[in-house]
């Protein structure tokens, strides 16, 4: 009886307050899309370390024909500079900082790039010498790669040694700087969402401050008087964040999922499965937030 | 069922208080009125009882509970306790008048079988039988006090707080709500009444207390509206009544 009673004030509230509570849901939901597509970038980022870092390496490309840099003025590198490098490699001073090294000639590199590019008009217009042969190190601790490449980049017959790491930090720190603005704007999406819900409730609660009144003079409790305006919030809230996490669903199956994994071949995208995850978290920030700003308010706006 | 002991409160610390170190003790099945000029301190003192204020010093009894140890929470069950009327009416205009009554019994959660069981015989008792599903704004003041006074009473509260119940109603319209709060006395529910109409005061004859700038002043069983011993007299009177009350006089005279 008495959870129909509150069942029916609840709809009777949704219903006399419906344009504030469409209000609310829909700042809440824009809100919790922000607040979602951070933490979607954040799980992105750890995909793309897991999925790469052990694959990484430091690189050191050899001299080729068309190579233009100081270190590459005799020309493409000779039998004699390849094993010269490959000695260096095996010393001890070297191998205390790295696991193993592969060669890579041009015609492996021809071979990967036609793989990685296969669906790319760009492979036509490459040919097998334009590309640097190069030495493939795994690194002990990845971190050292500034021995290696002082050693290495002043040898004859080396083009230049590169971090694949580095290269991918500047991608992730980039990645992790739209998450931080991400947060940064739900933040502020979330503080409106505060507020309004904030006056949502207050014109909730005033609005029925006859019934309410009636209800603490015949000794209705706390319970009874208070929860269908906080439900009220915490419903219109919760309706968001399902919208919100329905939104980052659709992002991922249909976007990441589609679109740019046909562009990107080789980057390991966060499945929308995966992306549920968010959503219980989407939730319950939302009820939780809606339930909290409801109760503050009814502590100040309705004496019971 | 009620009792005050030496309670004082005050609003405001620069004006006199509203009640000025109150004894009084209403027993059960008791009818009481509580009169005295506008500002006097009639609706804090049932306003003390419900717990809607707390005493500056001194203690409020309410069946045999000082009221200031009941926590919070236990607040509502001293209130089921508890019914009250106002001058105002204070029904909810979208529901008609069983739903009303049945308000009450909702929101402390009576079951509905209980509850349709119950609201019938209640209103039967105000007098407003076969008007179940008329709407307030279709009642005339006298039966919107009694759809309120079947309010208050459903829950068979021990007692009943009226406050100038009367105040918005002709003299025999007023009679009549008085029959159904006299009524519900005999059905032993302590009645404690504040107001200004001293014809319903004189007519009834029941126990009446005077308060002044907060201080009872008379306390009388079987008495009338003004007191049949002078106090000091006429213009004394006048001295200390409200200019409210003052005009009320006036415009009786003229
Ligand atoms: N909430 C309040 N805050 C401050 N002062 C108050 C408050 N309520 C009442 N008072 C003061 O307390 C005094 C007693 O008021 P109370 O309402 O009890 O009088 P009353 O006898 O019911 O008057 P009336 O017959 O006009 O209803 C008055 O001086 C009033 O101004
Ligand atoms: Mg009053």
């Amino acid at each position: 009886m008495r959870l129909a009673f509150i069942l029916g004030e609840i709809g009777s509230g949704l219903r006399r307050n419906l344009s504030m509570v469409i209000s609310v849901v829909l700042v809440t939901f824009v809100s919790l899309t922000f607040v979602g597509a951070a933490g979607m970038l954040q799980m992105q980022i750890n995909q793309m370390k897991g999925y790469w870092y052990d694959k990484v390496q430091v690189a050191i490309f050899l001299c080729n024909d068309s190579s233009t840099s100081t270190g590459c003025a005799s020309g493409a590198v000779t039998k004699e500079q390849q094993d010269n490098l490959a000695k260096m490699l095996d010393s001890p001073a070297v191998k205390q900082y790295i696991n193993d090294y592969q060669f890579e000639s041009q015609a492996d590199a021809f071979k990967h790039f036609k793989e990685q590019f296969s669906n790319s008009p760009i492979v036509d217009s490459v040919t097998q010498d334009q590309l640097p042969s190069s030495f493939r190190i795994n690194m002990k601790d990845p971190q050292k790669y500034q021995i290696i490449s002082e050693t290495f980049s002043s040898q004859a017959g080396v083009e230049t040694v590169s971090d694949q790491r580095q290269v991918l930090e500047r991608i992730f720190e980039w990645m992790n700087g739209a998450s931080v603005a991400a947060m940064v704007v739900a933040g502020v999406m979330i503080f409106c969402a505060v507020l309004l819900i904030t006056t949502t409730i207050r014109l909730s609660a005033f609005s029925r401050r006859r019934e309410t009144g009636i209800m603490r003079l015949v000794g209705a409790s706390k319970t009874v008087i208070q929860l269908p305006f906080i439900l009220e919030g915490v419903i219109a809230a919760v309706v968001g964040a399902v919208l919100a996490s329905g939104t980052l669903w659709l992002v991922a199956q249909f976007w990441l999922n589609g679109d740019l994994s046909q562009q990107f071949l080789n980057t390991p995208f966060i499945s929308s499965t995966q992306v549920l995850v968010i959503a219980p978290v989407l939730i319950a920030l939302g009820g939780g937030l809606a339930g909290i700003s409801s109760l503050l308010t009814l502590r100040r706006y309705l004496k019971v | 069922m009620i009792r005050f002991e030496n309670v004082t409160k005050v609003y405001d610390p620069n004006a006199r208080p509203a009640l000025d170190a109150v004894n009084l003790e209403i027993d059960r099945g008791e009818f009481t009125f509580l009169v005295g000029a506008s500002g006097s301190g009639k609706s804090t003192f049932l306003r003390l009882i419900l717990k809607e204020d707390r005493a500056t010093s001194g203690s409020v009894y309410v069946a045999g509970q000082n009221v200031a140890n009941i926590s919070s929470w236990r607040v509502p069950k001293l209130r089921r306790g508890i019914g009250v009327v106002f001058q105002d009416f204070r029904l909810l205009p979208q529901k008609n008048v069983f739903a009303n009554v049945a308000f009450a019994m909702q929101v402390i959660g009576k079951s509905r079988s209980i509850i349709r069981e119950t609201v019938p015989e209640v209103l039967k008792t105000v007098g407003l039988e076969g008007k179940e599903r008329r709407m307030p704004h279709e009642l005339s003041g006298g039966e919107q006090q009694r759809v309120a006074i079947a309010r208050a009473v459903v829950n068979r509260p021990g007692i009943l707080l009226a406050d100038e119940p009367t105040g918005n109603l002709d003299p025999i319209t007023s009679m009549g709500i008085m029959g159904v709060l006299d009524k519900i006395n005999q059905n032993g529910t302590t009645v404690v009444m504040a107001t200004h109409d001293d014809d319903i005061v004189n007519e009834m004859r029941k126990r009446v207390v005077e308060l002044r700038n907060g201080v009872v002043v008379r306390d009388e069983a079987k008495a009338l509206y003004t007191s049949m011993i002078p106090v000091v007299g006429e213009s004394r009177r006048m001295k200390d009544a409200s200019d409210a009350e003052i005009d009320r006089a006036q415009g009786v005279q003229q």
